[in-house]
Formats: C-alpha cells, sequence, structure tokens
C-alpha cells in the first residue's frame, strides 16, 4: 500500500471491504513516522496507544458488520493548536510547552462522532504566526519534497504529514494563508472555509475575525468530505453560522444546498482572473503553470474572464495591522496565573521588605514581564508589540480604524466580482503564491520579506471568502500552487470546481 | 521611525519583558513594518464605514447559565490542574494592594 496516496475514500473503501484493518492502518502510518519523521520533524507530540485503541474499536465494530462513517477508523493529524482534551496543546509555544488541553476543540467533538483516529499532534509557528514553521519553539519541520527547505506554514507540520503519507488527512488554521500556503509549498489540498463554516472553539486564538479551521489532504475530494464532518454551528462560537448544509450523501431532492457527489457542469461556470495577483513578483515558471490551466478550463467550456481586485494592493498592509491588533488582545490572556508558562512560584513573599534573593520577582508586574517575556518567541512579541502599538491612544485613528475602512472596501471588490448584477463570476483563480518553497533562513531575519509569503492569500482572510489551494505542477522540481476563491457560502461549489480542476491538471500532467 | 523609547513603553503596555539588546531589533523590525502598512495612506477611505469581519455578522445572545462543559466537575479539576497556582477550588494569585 503506497501511504503517500492514500486517500479516504480509499482507506474507507478498504476498511469497509475489510481488506485491511484499522489497526493496521495506523501501525502502517506509525512505522512510515518512525522512519521518517526525524528528518521531517513533521509531529510534535504522538499519540500511538489511545490511536490504537480507537482503531480497535473500529475494527470490532466492522466486524461485527456495523455501518462505519466515512472518517471512522482513518489516521488524521492535528496541527498543536486546536485542543484534543488529556493531551498536550502547545502552538509551538514555549508559554505552553506543557499545557494539557481540558476539553475538545469542537471540531474534535465532530471527528470523534465519526471515529477518527488521531495520530499525533502537528508543528506550527508559534501560535501560527509566521510561513515556514521556523518560529516554532519546537524546531522547524522540513518539506519532504526537499529537506533543505520549508514546508511552509504556519500549519507546516500537517501539509508536510500529509505529503509525506504520515496520516491519511490534516487538519490546519487559516489566519492569512495558513492552509493554503504550505499546502501549496508541499503540494497536497488545503481549504479554508467560509469564514463562520466551522467551529473556531477549542483553536487557539490568534486573530479572530480571520481565524479558520480547515483540512489538508490529498485531493478535494477529501477536503470536501472532511468539510461535510467538520462544518456547522456552534454555540460556543457565537461567529459560526447556521446554514441548511445537504445532509451527507442526500440525494440531491433532499439537499437543502449544493451536494459535492453531483459534477459540476463546466461549461456553465465563470472564472474570474484578477489582473492584480500575476504581479509581485510572481516567479514566471508557476505563471505558465496557472495559465496553462486556464486556457485548458477554457477549453473544455469554462468562461474565463479578466477581473479586477483594485484593492488587492493593500491588503497585506491592511491585513497586516488588523492581525497583530487582533492578537495583541488575544494573547494578553497569557498572563502566567491561570495556566501556562509562569514566574508566579518565584514571588518573594516578602519582597518589598527587600528581602528578595537573586531569581526572585517582587511584584505582579514582574510576573506578567517575565512570565511573557521569557513565554514568547520573538515574531510572537513583535506582533503583540505592533498591535499594542497601533491601538494604544494616538494611533488608533490614523492604523487600525483606517485598516477596518480598507478591508470593507476590499470585500466590496469581492462582493462585486460575485454578484449576479455586476462581474456574475463563480469562481476566482489565482496562484497561491508568488514563490515555490524557500529554503530555510532565506527569510527568517527579515520579517517583511517572510510576511510577502501571504500576498495571494490574506485577501480571502480579510473577506472572509472560501478558498481552496491545489497543486498545479512542479517548478525546478518543487510544487507549485493554485488558488480557486469562492463566494461565501458556496463552499461546495467551490470545492467542485476545484475537482474538475485537479482532474484536468492531472491529466494533462501540468 | 519607532524610537527606543517607543519601544520600552509598548512593551511596558503589552506586559513583556525585553532586554536591551532586543530593544535595539525591536526599533528596527517594527519601524520596517510600521514603514509598510503607511501604504494605507494612499487609500482614500472618505465616506467608508469601518467594517468589524469578514461576514456579515450579527450579534447574538446566548442565556446566561453555566453550559455542561463548566458544571464539569472533571474538567473543573484538569482546568485547576494547569494553573501554576491554586487553593481551594479557586486559582490563586499575588495581592495586588499592598
Amino acid at each position: 500500500m503506497n501511504l503517500k496516496e492514500l486517500t479516504i475514500k480509499k482507506a474507507h473503501d478498504l476498511l469497509r471491504k475489510k481488506e485491511i484493518t484499522s489497526v493496521e492502518l495506523v501501525e502502517a502510518h506509525f512505522d512510515e513516522i518512525k522512519k521518517h519523521d526525524g528528518d521531517i520533524r513533521a509531529f510534535l507530540s504522538l499519540n500511538e496507544e489511545q490511536a490504537l485503541e480507537q482503531a480497535k474499536k473500529v475494527d470490532e465494530r466492522i466486524s461485527k458488520g456495523e455501518p462505519i462513517e466515512m472518517l471512522a477508523g482513518i489516521p488524521a493529524a492535528i496541527k498543536d493548536n486546536i485542543l484534543i482534551r488529556g493531551g498536550k496543546t502547545t502552538a509551538a509555544s514555549k508559554i505552553l510547552e506543557n499545557y494539557i488541553a481540558p476539553y475538545d476543540a469542537t471540531v474534535i467533538k465532530k471527528l470523534k462522532e465519526e471515529e477518527a483516529v488521531f495520530i499525533g499532534k502537528t508543528n506550527l509557528d508559534e501560535f501560527a504566526m509566521g510561513s515556514s514553521t521556523e518560529n516554532s519553539s519546537f524546531g522547524a519541520t522540513k518539506n519532504p519534497v526537499d529537506l533543505e527547505r520549508v514546508p511552509g506554514g504556519s500549519s507546516g507540520g500537517s501539509a508536510a504529514a500529509v505529503k509525506a503519507g504520515f496520516c491519511v488527512y490534516a487538519l490546519g488554521s487559516d489566519t492569512g494563508g495558513s492552509i493554503r500556503q504550505p499546502a501549496g509549498f508541499c503540494g497536497v489540498v488545503g481549504f479554508k472555509p467560509t469564514y463562520g463554516a466551522v467551529s473556531r472553539h477549542g483553536l487557539i486564538a490568534m486573530a479572530s475575525s480571520l481565524d479558520q479551521i480547515g483540512p489538508l489532504t490529498k485531493n478535494v475530494e477529501d477536503a470536501a468530505l472532511v468539510f461535510e464532518a467538520i462544518r456547522g454551528e456552534d454555540e460556543l462560537d457565537s461567529t459560526s453560522v447556521q446554514r441548511e448544509w445537504p445532509a451527507r450523501n442526500a440525494s440531491r431532492s433532499e439537499a437543502g444546498g449544493e451536494d459535492f457527489s453531483e459534477p459540476i457542469d463546466i461549461e456553465e461556470v465563470k472564472i474570474g482572473v484578477p489582473r492584480e495577483f500575476f504581479t509581485h513578483g510572481l516567479d514566471p515558471e508557476i505563471e505558465k503553470n496557472i495559465k496553462a490551466v486556464i486556457t485548458k478550463l477554457g477549453k473544455e467550456g469554462a468562461k474565463i474572464k479578466e477581473i479586477s481586485l483594485p484593492h488587492s494592493d493593500w491588503a497585506l498592509a491592511t491585513y497586516y495591522i488588523i492581525m497583530p491588533a487582533e492578537a495583541s488582545a488575544n494573547l494578553a490572556r497569557y498572563d502566567g496565573m491561570k495556566y501556562g508558562y509562569s514566574k508566579i512560584s518565584n514571588l518573594s513573599p516578602r519582597s518589598s521588605f527587600g528581602g528578595a534573593g537573586k531569581s526572585q520577582i517582587s511584584n505582579l508586574l514582574e510576573i506578567y514581564l517575565k512570565s511573557r517575556g521569557e513565554g514568547f518567541g520573538d515574531e510572537v512579541r513583535r506582533r503583540i508589540m505592533l498591535g499594542t502599538y497601533i491601538l494604544s491612544a494616538g494611533y488608533y485613528d490614523a492604523y487600525y480604524k483606517r485598516a477596518q475602512k480598507v478591508r470593507r472596501l476590499i470585500k466590496q471588490d469581492f462582493d462585486r466580482v460575485f454578484s449576479k448584477s455586476a462581474g456574475n463570476i463563480d469562481v476566482i483563480l489565482t496562484p497561491t503564491t508568488p514563490s515555490t518553497a524557500f529554503k530555510f533562513g532565506e527569510k527568517i531575519s527579515d520579517p517583511l520579506s517572510m510576511y510577502l509569503a501571504d500576498i495571494y492569500t490574506v485577501s480571502v482572510n480579510l473577506a472572509g471568502v472560501p478558498a481552496v489551494s491545489l497543486p498545479c505542477g512542479e517548478v525546478s522540481g518543487l510544487p507549485a500552487g493554485l488558488q480557486l476563491i469562492g463566494k461565501n457560502f458556496d463552499d461546495i461549489k467551490l470545492l467542485k470546481i476545484a475537482k474538475f480542476a485537479e482532474t484536468l491538471i492531472k491529466s494533462h500532467e501540468i | 521611525m519607532i524610537t527606543k523609547k517607543e519601544v520600552e513603553k509598548i512593551a511596558e503596555l503589552a506586559r513583556l519583558g525585553i532586554n536591551e539588546d532586543e530593544k535595539e531589533k525591536c526599533v528596527g523590525d517594527l519601524s520596517s513594518v510600521i514603514g509598510y502598512v503607511q501604504k494605507l495612506s494612499e487609500v482614500n477611505v472618505e465616506k467608508v464605514e469601518p467594517i468589524t469581519g469578514g461576514t456579515s455578522l450579527e450579534s447574538v445572545t446566548r442565556k446566561d447559565d453555566e453550559t455542561k462543559d463548566i458544571a464539569d466537575d472533571e474538567m473543573k479539576a484538569d482546568i485547576l490542574n494547569g494553573a501554576p497556582d491554586k487553593e481551594n477550588g479557586y486559582f490563586k494569585v499575588p495581592s495586588i494592594l499592598k
């Protein structure tokens, strides 16, 4: 069995036909991890014992002839900023190095209902802040395609684990491209659902108006299968939205919306190609691959239209105001009092009388300063300070309020393109990143150059729309990524069009 | 653009202890990012209302009662076990008044 190409659908069929057991499936993945994760380092922690226990349960059900859910018994890797009760959740930060999650994230609860098997927690940039995993406090993950290169980030561990065949699928989180960019760099599929489609309860918050959980998978169909399992309203996330999603495997007539298994009629699809996304130092070889797909889609009957998203040029600047502002507020909770790294025990009880020893701390303020100063890494502190500066008196209007206004203009660009009366576009097609995976150390010393890796992905989060990255051939042996962006809550239609594009790319060997 | 003095002030507001070397680095890093985001002054935002999120969300409310999760004793114990200092089922924190 080639684990690298094993999809959810295939694994599910093998389990159902009793050609393999879940225990065998889990063991095979752990063998692969033991062989190769020493080099790749996709995981921060592994969960072998519990994974096998869960697998056994599923095997028992299968042997009794009971029907099983699509994701039952299938090994999944989870980004380590998503809580699984009873296990460590570190967000790749020293400040949470020993944090044990006291509850399950809603997505985990839903996957447990499907009897999914969690094999381990994957590496990320600390608190999901970064584009390479180099900001992880526990060492970077390597790109399985080329060990000298980064896997992208922040969900770099999840993308690498899927690519290396360490799991069948993984969950990541995407605030400005953190699912799609690493998917692009590693050559897997990464899907960021519409804002509000998937509950973030139990996701360690970075920037709450942008964060979204989504799957990293080996093909588009699997992304749809995982999305169907994790979506839905949740009273524990007030931004999650109630929708009439079609029932799983429902026939078209009973479905309240689009059904993934119904193929798309490509002649009815209108694809917008925004001219602003083919600048910013786009690698000409990536552009060639993307243009080849556009041509092929046109030949198949899709209507291709050049469009403009005129405020795209300001998306990254807007993002780097809104994101740090929200992050600085969200990360205020790490105070060394309730959980996480703390200097509280160094407090001298009689310090105010000058009786403190060398390592002693004399007051509450010092506990905050030291716990946070020592617990957070460079990039996290940088963003907290940026956010604090931007939100401070005298600067709020000039930065934060202005950014919120530009954000509205960016969203209106998308609304216009998608609206029936104006652009009437079904999906927007762009590259995922301007370049392929870069080498370790190339951008880490210059934060701004690292931020530019997200230039094509951030506007999607600002507008709240869904987007998926899929492999689009190679450039000098490294994967290139194609991004498709859909209308709010048109997630299934977006994935259907992505599936069409995926088939086309595979059959033409782009 | 951002001075060392400002860095010191921001770090204190953000409750981040930083040493002298880091301050110098922060001056450079923060200045370069702030310099970049000033690009937004090019955009005409006259008569544009600020937006707070990507989707048109409406405020939602819920009943102010203990949810099942919070009432879960085992979870309560797990939460307290993660605390650096605790006493009688409460987080224990240093006094703020002298």
